[in-house]
């Protein structure tokens, strides 16, 4: 078999995967992805489309600097991918809530802050609490429920448009000349001199440097080039609703009203395997928070639910390391891949391609799981 | 576009855009703007395009009004009532006073 | 709250539902026939009791079949099963509890209903197949059935000239409709290829063994072509024009465009299965490629591929409603058997009179199935301007442009550029994107696959959601 020739290969055609492809692309580097395209919705066309800070990094201060890093990047980002596709990314930083019901949980965000402000090395945390007046006079369009007493406030929170932040990624790595390979399920990787020959069922390619970026499938095929990466899935429950007048100009974790007016409410956390059915019982569940925070949503009607799993290692934080064993071999995961698009496209691209490694990346090595 | 047989059917007065529209019990509220000469029921929510009914079984969608204040309704689906108050199905972008 | 069960949940109150409903009963089977109208019938028979009593004239213009649907309305209506109308299933669970919500009033914030069942029919019938073509949104153009409805239910009948344009026996039927009605019928664009009948031909002998259907079909054709009614055939390609709404139809023609004034189109390339239930309980479907659709994969007692799942009637196999009555009963018999009030030998025996009347029933239907059989070219559109997801207005162009990315499968193209993303959920254009990515691809809708269905299958308020049990 004739194997394809390149300077990088990514595995994984998921929002991470695309957005590396794509920054390597720009970078000049001749890039080929491989995806193996399953008719399952994978968490890249499924998610709530946050770009966020707020509660990120408890226990890892790395992580809680990263985000803020990405939301840095990600105006200048935005605008230079929007310019180049063509297409729109509505990305706002709006501001993020993280509203309380009950006095019990407002006292237990404030305690969760002071936590990220301890963790912090100047005792910062740039989250504020705000009394339930103060967050009412944010919200002139829709009336705060009774339950609801007060809310956590992050400036640097923000929403983009999901889908097309995907679609624009797909678009830019095409446009720039960029291989991508669909139907490919990756059967091997074996080193090839300073490099490596990836086996997929119908091709061969050889490569000098490997990003996996593969989701759910991390885990076996990092296997193969000498790293330990535990990832499980959990299924999360997403509702989408019809069109409705500008209401919520902000976001919560689990409420946003996209920019063509449909609210979405999300997310459960399920620890079901691999099945992304939704089920009434958990739909009730997150639509009744939903309404607790805004009864006055109750007569907007439901379009479409669904599900998808969501990627996480066994602290939920990201993962990204290159192999001792397989130098050139990366591998990363991430349930943030929206939100750390840009570093992913621009840094991690760069630390493939140039050896330069983001400093104190230390902290998000696998080795943190003692596996 | 549509005339509408006699029958003996008992009269229901409905309201489309503040006008009262003539028709009769037993009438789905799409069948009985059309009679009336209702044309354009929506506009299209990307584009604001000329909308009204198209397949008339629930399939289609393209029927919707606002019904007593309620939006996105279909009608032919929905039977006409007394004092029913219909309005052309505004895009999202216009709030309830008509203001974008 | 409880859930009231039932051993047999039928969806949809038309001839395959109501026939079910009376043999179930037969075996005395607790039944509830759900309905989304406000009166039974379904699509054929529409406010068929309305008719009877109020619109005497109309009715008997119907014909014999439908006189003898008034008998099994009755039927239905006296054999002991419960009929909800006006509710629309939204969702039914992997444990089949089947949820409905109310339709046709919209009098306060009912809350949706739930109701358990050991075994569920689907039987909601087919929906005309969504014909793209330039201006087709313009308020004028409309599915050919749509004429049916609007008669039969509401006594509407179009007021100026109509045009017609497809293929389709449904289309001959509402032509002679309207003219019996006094409608003028401008014009009659027939876009059935010129060779229709060689390829047909074959089934032809078969066809002739149950010749009433046929004789019915020549006779139609006999009448439009003796009445004023241009008739064009060979159509090569159709645009609705106008500002605001339809007021002309240009067509072409032996290589030639002409134009005719109307503000009334009506559309048909055939009858499709409406499989949205049948999709989100996961059961599998098989493309039928003479037709050009997807219909659920069933055995010859209207089984499913989910247990506890069978399809009864148009939603499985357009066949027409003598067809839907006979397999809404044989689906009966295989309820009394799965639920073992009778024994697998015992339903041979009852269904057997059914079963063949079905086979005999069934033998033209190969034959106009052929001859009918609706063209690729008026399925995806030539313009790559048109408009193929009408809830989100995504032209043919945006998904040839998502397929060209390298991009492949319906879902994730439906990710790309929203189509299926609407109110409708892909009812009318789901069929269509996956023919065009077929097309671009150079392959067949069987391998390319179709969206994925999830609930609600009809808007339901948060509030109402949230309310039920």
């Amino acid at each position: 078999m004739v194997s394809q020739q390149t300077e990088t290969l990514v595995i994984g055609g998921g929002i991470i995967g695309v957005s590396i492809a794509y920054g390597l692309r720009k970078k000049g580097s001749s890039v080929i992805l491989l995806d193996n395209e399953d008719q399952t919705l994978t968490a890249s066309r499924a998610n709530f489309g946050l770009v966020w800070v707020q509660g990120k990094g408890s226990g890892m201060q790395r992580y809680v600097d990263w985000c803020l890093e990405a939301v840095k990047l990600w105006p200048g980002f935005s605008m230079s991918l929007e310019e180049e596709t063509g297409l729109k990314l509505n990305y706002e930083k709006t501001g993020g809530f993280e509203i309380c019901l009950g006095d019990e949980e407002f006292a237990n965000r404030v305690s969760f802050l002071e936590d990220m402000k301890k963790q912090s090395p100047n005792g910062q945390y740039e989250c504020q609490m705000l009394a339930k007046d103060e967050l009412q006079e944010m919200l002139p369009k829709i009336i705060l429920g009774d339950e609801v007493s007060g809310a956590s406030y992050c400036v640097h929170d923000g929403i983009v448009d999901p889908l097309n932040l995907l679609r624009a990624f797909y678009q830019g790595f095409s446009q720039r000349g960029g291989n991508y390979h669909p139907d490919q399920k990756v059967v091997d990787i074996q080193k090839d001199g300073s490099g490596f020959l990836v086996k997929t069922q119908t091709q061969q390619f050889k490569t000098q440097k490997l990003v996996i970026a593969s989701g759910l499938g991390t885990t076996e095929l990092a296997k193969l080039v000498g790293m330990k990466i535990p990832v499980n899935p959990q299924k999360g429950q997403v509702l989408v609703t019809e069109r409705t007048a500008k209401l919520f100009p902000y976001a919560t974790g689990t409420i946003r009203q996209n920019a063509n007016g449909s609210f979405m409410f999300g997310a459960s956390h399920e620890d079901t395997g691999f099945e992304v059915e939704t089920t009434t019982d958990i739909l009730q569940t997150l639509i009744s928070r939903a309404l607790r925070t805004f009864p006055i949503l109750k007569n907007i009607q439901l379009v479409r639910t669904w599900a998808a799993l969501r990627v996480l290692t066994p602290d939920q934080k990201p993962v990204y390391c290159e192999s001792e064993e397989c130098s050139g071999a990366f591998a990363l995961t991430s349930h943030s891949g929206v939100s750390l698009a840009p570093l992913h496209s621009e840094k991690i691209s760069k630390w493939v391609l140039e050896g330069e490694v983001p400093p104190d990346f230390e902290s998000f090595h696998p080795r943190r799981f003692n596996v | 576009m549509f005339k509408k047989l006699p029958d003996q059917s008992e009269k229901v007065v409905i309201h489309f855009e503040g006008k009262c529209l003539e028709t009769t019990k037993g009438q789905t509220v799409a069948a009985a703007l059309l009679s009336n000469g209702v044309i354009q029921f929506r506009e299209s929510v990307v584009s604001a395009q000329p909308r009204s009914p198209y397949c008339l079984m629930g399939v289609c969608f393209e029927c919707l009004v606002e019904i007593n204040g309620k939006p996105n309704q279909q009608s032919c689906m929905i039977l006409v009532e007394n004092g029913m108050k219909i309005k052309k199905q505004q895009r999202p972008s216009v709030d309830q006073n008509g203001n974008t | 709250m409880a859930i009231l069960e039932y051993d047999l949940i039928i969806i949809g109150s038309g001839p395959a539902g109501m026939s079910a409903a009376i043999v179930a009963r037969q075996y005395d089977l607790t039944v509830l026939i759900l309905d989304e109208q406000p009166v039974v019938g379904g699509q054929i028979f529409r406010n068929i009791e309305h008719l009877e009593n109020q619109r005497e004239n109309d009715f008997r213009k119907l014909g014999p079949d439908y006189r003898l649907a008034s008998k099994l309305v009755e039927q239905f209506k006296n054999c002991g099963a419960d009929y909800l109308n006006g509710n629309s299933v939204w969702h039914i669970e992997k444990e089949m509890i089947v949820r409905t919500i109310t339709t046709v009033t919209d009098k306060g914030n009912k809350s949706s209903l739930a109701f358990k069942a050991k075994r569920i029919l689907i039987a909601v019938g087919a929906m005309e197949r969504p014909i793209p073509l330039p201006g087709w949104t313009l308020p004028g153009v409309m599915a050919c059935s749509s004429i049916d409805v609007l008669f039969k239910s509401s006594g509407l009948l179009p007021k100026g000239e109509v045009v017609l344009a497809g293929n389709g026996p449904l289309l001959l039927l509402i032509a002679n409709r309207l003219l019996d009605a006094g409608v003028k019928v401008s014009a009659l664009l027939d876009t059935k290829p010129k060779k229709a009948i060689f390829k047909a031909l074959p089934y032809l002998p078969a066809a002739l063994r149950t010749p009433g259907y046929l004789v019915k079909g020549a006779g139609m054709i006999l009448k439009l072509r003796t009445s004023k009614v241009r008739i064009y055939s060979g159509i090569e390609d159709i645009k609705a024009e106008g500002e605001k709404n339809l007021n002309q139809v240009s067509f072409k023609t032996n290589g030639q465009w002409r134009t005719t004034k109307t503000d009334l189109l009506l559309l048909h390339q055939g009858l499709v299965p409406n499989i949205q239930l049948s999709r989100l309980l996961g059961c599998a479907h098989q493309w039928y490629d003479t037709q050009r659709y997807w219909e659920p994969i069933l055995d010859e007692w209207g089984n499913s591929t989910v247990k506890g799942i069978a399809v009864a009637g148009d939603c499985g196999r357009v066949s027409g409603s003598k067809i839907s009555e006979l397999s809404g009963q044989i689906a009966a018999f295989e309820a009394a058997k799965a639920l073992r009030i009778i024994s697998k030998s015992e339903r041979d025996t009852f269904a057997k009179a059914s079963c063949l009347e079905l086979k005999k029933q069934n033998s033209p239907r190969p034959f106009l199935d052929q001859y009918f059989a609706p063209q690729k070219n008026w399925i995806v559109p030539k313009d790559n301007d048109t408009v193929v997801c009408r809830c989100e207005e995504v032209t043919v162009r945006d998904i040839r442009d998502s397929v060209r990315l390298g991009v492949k499968s319906p879902d994730r193209i439906k990710a790309m550029t929203r189509f299926g993303m609407g109110f409708c959920q892909g009812r009318m254009c789901g069929l269509t994107a996956s023919e065009i990515i077929a097309d671009e691809l150079n392959s067949s809708p069987a391998d390319v696959g179709y969206q994925r269905v999830r609930s609600p299958t009809k808007p339901v308020t948060l509030g109402q959601l949230v309310d039920s049990d």
